[in-house]
């Protein structure tokens, strides 16, 4: 049998303490997927949104190029509107692949904190468990008997 | 209001190390040194870097939400 030296209640707290941890911070990384998901979508919905507006704004170029006025039109709003649209709809996507970078970067560290959480940290709170046993029956055995 | 998932995380982990104190306060042992060289180390110095990262992460992504409001 071990010997340990320690407060009993103090031991059973920091067992129950790190078995709320595992489930908290199981919440907080699924909250972080989470959170890498909406941002995607997000900017996905963005650049799709852009990427219809610049269409619209193309045609609208087109549409006054093609004018059948005699003089030639003056197209310059609708091809500074095409401009603005495209700087925009550039701006989305160059976001959208630093996001994907590094949500990409931060895949592995997060992987092995899961691991940590789904295989060392029980691995822990049954080490621990078996020193608060251990801890319990050294006390249930009358002085003088050890 | 919802919180940041790192700011939760940081709070939890501040949580168990205040547990952790509390239990090293009178477990002074090998076996004290031994868990606390094999678990409890690795694991708040793998939590902070992890919730470092996920800091981090967020970060970007505020920034691009707010990078890409016209």
């Amino acid at each position: 049998m071990i010997k340990v030296h320690a407060d009993l209640h103090a031991l059973k707290g920091f067992h129950e303490a790190l078995v709320r941890f595992r489930y908290a911070q199981r919440d907080v990384a699924e909250r972080g997927r989470d959170e890498i998901e909406v941002t995607r979508a997000s900017l996905a919905a963005k650049a799709s949104r852009w990427q219809a507006r610049l269409e619209q704004c193309q045609a609208e170029l087109d549409a006054c190029r093609a004018g059948d006025g005699e003089e030639a039109a003056d197209c310059s709003a609708y091809a500074r509107a095409v401009e603005l649209t495209s700087e925009r709809l550039e701006h989305v996507r160059r976001w959208q692949q630093r996001v994907d970078l590094e949500a990409a970067e931060f895949g592995g560290p997060a992987s092995a904190y899961l691991d940590l959480l789904e295989v060392d940290l029980p691995r822990a709170e049954s080490q621990l468990l078996a020193i608060i046993a251990s801890l319990e029956a050294a006390r249930r055995v009358p002085a003088g008997e050890t | 209001m919802t919180t940041r998932p790192d700011r939760d995380g940081d709070e939890q982990l501040s949580l168990l190390g205040t547990a952790w104190e509390a239990a090293a306060q009178h477990w002074q042992d090998e076996v004290a040194r031994q868990f606390d060289a094999d678990h409890w180390t690795p694991l708040a110095q793998r939590s902070r870097a992890y919730l470092g990262a996920l800091g981090t992460l967020l970060d970007v992504l505020e920034t691009a939400e707010r990078e890409t409001e016209f």
